[in-house]
């Protein structure tokens, strides 16, 4: 991989909360065209570090590019190549689903006919042209989720960053996502996702990242992080060996 | 087997000891939500406890007063016989709390069965459903029935005492009282359900949140409107022996008013029968009301959709849909991302019933001080035609400047909600704002215009309606637009400003968005700077006029001092809190 093909890139990025540190000294590349899976347990600093990314929470310290740009001093540049999905899809509910995917045009400077166009695919794609003209209030949360995927693909993005894109999608919509996910990649775009599915994570993305406690313990794609842990086959046990969650598995035993 | 027994157990759970159970459990959230809560909430509620003390006080010295007034002949003046008014006082007061009940417990009741989301959740616990639905219907009439209490008990047993009534009528008020309540909330429950299988409960909720709004705001208004001092004694009268009529025997709300002053006065018979058949009735329609919003509710006959209907929204072709705004964005006056937030604004802030109480209310005010002043006259007496013409005319300049200050006023009122909220109206939903490459500048530009826009068009609106009454002259309505866009621009700048300072992103009700001290802030900084900058516009044409130099200088001066203040007003607040914009909704 040469230096070009990077489009993002963090180096000892920090975040604090008070005297809380969230993320401390994470560091690590996405490549062109490769699907990225971020894993963690639950408060392990996951969506901190996708909003420090995004350029939703400023980093106390370190520095995160994506497409070569600093999304600290080149906030705009490095948003415009960015689409974000966030964890939870809160939407303007007064909004239609139309209206929504055309304020993201918008905001995204998009040429008017283009905007026309996409909305018509993005809707057709996500099975949401009956909906298209309802308020978002009116929407299932699956319909919701698609929706503010619709809008992260409205300006093409060439990095895409999706915080548990599958939370709450129906296996159709679910297997549309992972198909979507790896045409973009296929066309050359990063995708960084973050999911609790881990068999999502070992089928879908090409490498690995495993975060615990604000840090990263393990980077790599499956042989890699099989190196790291105590050996174990699949990707859950090598998750849980990692982040202490092996020993519940007996506690679980003798409950049941 | 075990497990058989514990079911068994559950399921025989007395419905009293679940319901007291689930009033505990709402009591002991209250008092953590109040442990728990900033010290500055925390003296906010132990206020408001001591005014509701002090209220409490006040209507024990009403009553006393009432005792007085009842037994002078003043009323006698007025009603003519004034038994037939006592004995309706609590007729009245019967019916006021039936229909206060009744009224109020229905958005609460709304809120509680449909909005609160707890529901899913009690109904699959062990707990009988009929106590879920009981504590659920005191919940929605304890507050308000504590309030009824506060006001209609010191004035039936004023009543009572001044009457001489027998004993048996004191104990007998609450009783009935509360029938009454639970009869109303049984009903009005009905009602919830009832709305609720046309229209989703959020929609309602909306709406009723609308409605309330608007009767608050022309109850507290109307008594500018209303002219107290020239009521007639016939008109007392007259309003005196309608409350009256309410005292029909026909009239079921009746039975109990006339049963309690039958017993107080010691007619047994007659009181026992009207008193029995009202507690028998009113007992009936509460529990028909619990049984049928059980079935109804459990049946999924009411529905359970919490959302709103599915309403198409009319599908307009980008550009008809656009409109104007479309067109400067076309002509590269302003980026499509401005365009975007400003469309976006007006349309969330269009559908969103909730807001448009809060955005009628300018109008409402304004309404009411323009007819206020107009009724006052809004001109320069005439005197005794001894003043000199330059003194007369600058008087009447004066006044006509006095639109400028109504339509500054309904414009202000507007923008403290428009645009001091400008940024916290984005709530949850800022992210995509945020992470969309779009400058603070832009974004601020956007905000301002959303704001500007409606409120200069509002002042404009009040200025030139309330100059064509009066026939101002050309020159001072067109001086009067002049400074009332600028006064606006001002206003703008300095409310958007302290709203990114004071900006709430996590909120559910956007009545609720606006909340801290920045709102207070932001007040006192508007009336700082309307007075100086209204100064700096009116002085200088006043003293032109008064000392006999060219108006048109005098205008000029004035526009070009007041013209400068409003700029910097404009722009300095705003270059201030730019750098602020990337870093909100941080936490």
């Amino acid at each position: 991989m040469t230096e070009k093909s990077i489009l993002i890139e963090t180096e000892r990025l920090s975040k604090k909360f008070g005297d809380k540190i969230a993320v401390n000294e994470v560091s690590f590349q996405v490549f062109r065209g490769e699907i990225f899976g971020f894993l963690g347990p639950n408060g392990a600093g996951k969506t901190t570090t996708i909003k420090m990314i995004v350029g939703l929470l400023q980093p106390t310290s370190g520095m995160v590019k994506v497409a070569g740009f600093d999304v600290q001093s080149q906030p705009l540049l490095a948003k415009a190549v960015n689409g974000y999905v966030p964890d939870t899809p809160n939407l303007y509910p007064k909004l239609t689903g139309r209206e929504l995917l055309r304020f993201v045009g918008d905001l995204y400077e998009m040429d008017r006919h283009q905007v026309n166009r996409r909305i018509d695919e993005l809707l057709k794609l996500f099975d949401l042209v009956n909906a298209s003209d309802d308020t978002i209030d009116s929407y299932s949360h699956g319909m919701k989720q698609k929706t503010a995927i619709a809008a992260a693909l409205m300006h093409d993005p060439s990095v895409l960053v999706l915080d548990e894109p599958t939370v709450g999608l129906d296996p159709k919509s679910a297997r549309l996502i992972k198909d979507i996910l790896h045409q973009m990649a296929n066309r050359g775009a990063a995708v960084f996702l973050s999911t609790h599915i881990l068999e999502i994570a070992e089928r879908m993305c090409d490498r690995i990242g495993i975060i615990n406690e604000g840090e990263v313990i393990a980077i790599g794609n499956m042989e890699e992080l099989r190196s790291c842990g105590s050996g174990g086959g699949s990707l859950e046990d090598i998750f849980l060996d990692l982040t202490g969650g092996a020993e519940y598995a007996e506690i679980a035993e003798v409950l049941g | 087997m075990i497990a058989m027994i514990q079911q068994r157990q559950i399921s025989s759970a007395p419905l009293w000891r679940s319901v007291v159970k689930l009033l505990r459990l709402r009591l002991v959230i209250l008092i953590g939500g109040f442990r728990r809560a900033k010290l500055s909430r925390k003296l906010g509620l132990i206020i408001l406890a001591i005014i509701i003390l002090s209220v409490l006080a006040l209507v024990f010295i009403g009553s006393w007063f009432l005792l007085r007034f009842i037994s002078s002949p003043d009323l006698f003046q007025y009603v003519g016989n004034p038994t037939v008014f006592l004995t309706s006082v609590p007729v009245i007061v019967f019916t006021a709390t039936f229909a206060g009940i009744l009224l109020t417990s229905f958005g609460l009741l709304l809120q509680a069965l449909y909005l609160a989301g707890d529901m899913d959740f009690l109904l699959s616990a062990p707990v009988p459903i009929r106590a879920v639905f009981i504590s659920k219907m005191l919940q929605a009439i304890l507050p308000n029935f504590g309030l009824i209490l506060l006001f209609g008990l010191p004035l039936l047993y004023g009543l009572g005492a001044s009457e001489g009534y027998n004993l048996l009528y004191f104990p007998l008020v609450i009783l009935l009282l509360s029938v009454m309540a639970l009869a109303a909330a049984g009903l009005s429950s009905l009602l919830v359900m009832l709305i609720v299988r046309v229209f989703p409960a959020r929609r309602v909720a909306e709406v009723l949140g609308l409605l309330a709004g608007l009767i608050s705001i022309l109850c507290s208004q109307s008594g500018q409107i209303a002219n107290w001092t020239d009521v007639s004694q016939q008109q007392a009268s007259q309003a005196l022996q309608l409350v009256s009529r309410v005292n029909s025997l026909w009239s079921p709300f009746a039975w109990g008013g006339r049963g309690l002053v039958a017993i107080g006065e010691g007619r047994w018979l007659s009181g026992t029968g009207l008193i029995f058949t009202t507690f028998a009735l009113a007992i009936g329609i509460f529990l028909i009301s619990l049984q049928t919003a059980e079935r109804w509710y459990f049946t999924g006959w009411v529905g359970l959709q919490t959302g709103t209907t599915k309403k198409k929204v009319r599908s307009h072709s980008p550009e008809v849909a656009n409109g104007g705004l479309r067109y400067l964005s076309s002509h590269h006056f302003l980026p499509a991302s401005i365009i975007a937030i400003v469309q976006k604004d007006f349309i969330v802030l269009r559908r969103d019933l909730r807001n448009m109480s809060q955005l009628i209310t300018p109008l409402v005010f304004g309404v009411i001080y323009a007819v206020l002043f107009l009724r006052s006259g809004g001109q320069a007496p005439e005197g005794r035609g001894q003043a000199p013409a330059w003194f007369m005319e600058a008087f009447d300049n004066l006044m006509v400047y006095g639109n400028v200050g109504i339509s500054l006023f309904v414009s202000w009122t507007f923008l403290s909600r428009v645009a001091f909220t400008g940024f916290s109206q984005e709530g949850h939903n800022y992210w995509i704002i945020k992470s969309a490459p779009m400058s603070p500048g832009k974004i601020l530009t956007a905000k301002f215009i959303v704001g500007y826009l409606p409120a200069t068009l509002l002042g404009w609106g009040f200025i030139l309606i309330i100059s064509l009454l009066q026939h101002a002259p050309i020159g001072i309505l067109a001086y009067s637009l002049l400074v009332v866009t600028l006064c606006v621009a001002g206003l703008t700048g300095l409310n958007l400003s302290l709203g990114v300072n004071g900006a709430n992103f996590d909120w559910q009700d956007p009545r609720r968005m606006a909340q801290g001290g920045t709102g207070c802030l932001s007040s006192l900084f508007s009336i700082i700077f309307l007075i100086l900058s209204l100064a700096l516009f009116f002085v200088p044409p006043f003293l032109f006029d008064f000392f006999q130099w060219s108006g048109l200088i005098g205008k000029i001066t004035g526009l070009t001092l007041g013209g400068a203040l409003c700029f910097a007003v404009t722009f300095i607040p705003l270059r201030l809190v730019r750098d602020r914009i990337p870093l909100l909704d941080e936490n």
